[in-house]
């Protein structure tokens, strides 16, 4: 390190050193133990409502993954028809045609996932069922 | 107030005397509004910031695990809320650019009086960036001792010398003149 540097950084040194406070206002403390006991005073934040929320967390978890392996199956089946029939078409079209029976299948499948969420949300908003 | 003080008022405020808290702040207050306004530069938000300081550690309180002293606890948890404060709404501050600088720094009939360069070597601190400001601003809080900045910014010294080292650098080529001059009322 330079002469010149180590007098650069002696002065930088100097002018950041030097005192700049500021003295906190008269009211500071009495504002904060007012914050604080407002604080203490104020109800205990509502606990998540696990033991209500699990089943329907359950059932969406389960509804994920019966819709990707239900998905899975269909593609592949899909595949299978496509190698088949060895024709190159993408595979979305035949998803359609693979199972005569697949659309109403998912539709039913999501209706009843909708009462049943429904009327799930409408027992824990309400408490009724 | 000695740090076994902290600890009891601590511990009192912990079985439930709130009031033991006040030892706390009246303690702790002007340390923790003055490291707030080296952030903001800003006397009515640096007492804002400070007192939600205070409110967090009553708060985190049940969390000092007492292997480091009080202040040291309470300075990293008020450091940490500062930056977040910080960056999620930046202080006023103005372009190095806009620092007024003498015409010729060295005359000694017309230079920059100390309060101007002090203050436009602050400003240029303030413009440094995030990381560098943090560690020059926690230097000189802490009077240049490293270990006890480096732990209000929970950084190995190692890293933080690195980053006060290039904070001073790039300081440095911010505001040559300033540094350079000598100090006009002891010329």
């Amino acid at each position: 390190m330079t002469d010149e540097r180590k007098m650069e950084d002696t002065e930088m040194d100097h002018i950041l050193s030097r005192k700049d406070e500021i003295v906190p206002s008269s009211g500071f403390a009495v504002s904060v133990m007012e914050a604080v006991r407002q604080e203490a005073a104020a109800p205990p934040p509502i606990a998540f409502p696990w033991k209500r929320a699990l089943p329907g967390l359950l059932l969406a978890g389960l509804a994920i993954i019966a819709v990707i392996v239900g998905g899975t199956a269909v593609f592949i089946q899909a595949s299978r028809a496509v190698s088949a029939a060895n024709m190159p078409v993408a595979p979305a079209p035949l998803v359609v045609t693979g199972s005569q029976n697949g659309p109403v299948m998912w539709t039913g499948l999501a209706v009843l996932i909708a009462f049943v969420s429904f009327k799930f949300s409408m027992r824990l908003a309400g408490g009724r069922g | 107030m000695s740090a076994s003080d902290d600890q009891a008022a601590v511990e009192r405020v912990l079985a439930g005397d709130i009031s033991a808290f006040e030892e706390i702040v009246r303690r702790w207050q002007g340390p923790l509004v003055n490291l707030a306004y080296r952030f903001c530069r800003d006397r009515g938000r640096s007492e804002e910031m400070a007192q939600e300081a205070f409110l967090r550690a009553y708060r985190g309180l049940a969390k000092w695990r007492k292997e480091a002293a009080f202040s040291t606890w309470l300075f990293a948890l008020a450091t940490n809320f500062y930056r977040s404060e910080l960056r999620r709404i930046p202080a006023h501050t103005v372009s190095i650019d806009d620092v007024r600088e003498p015409v010729d720094p060295r005359a000694s009939d017309g230079g920059l009086e100390d309060h101007d360069r002090d203050r436009a070597v602050r400003r240029a601190v303030s413009t440094l960036p995030d990381k560098y400001r943090e560690a020059m601003i926690l230097f000189y809080f802490h009077e240049m001792d490293v270990p006890a900045a480096a732990r209000s910014l929970g950084l190995p010294e190692g890293t933080f010398k690195a980053r006060l080292f290039r904070g001073r650098e790039m300081l440095r080529g911010k505001i040559p003149q300033l540094l350079a001059v000598p100090r006009l009322k002891e010329a």
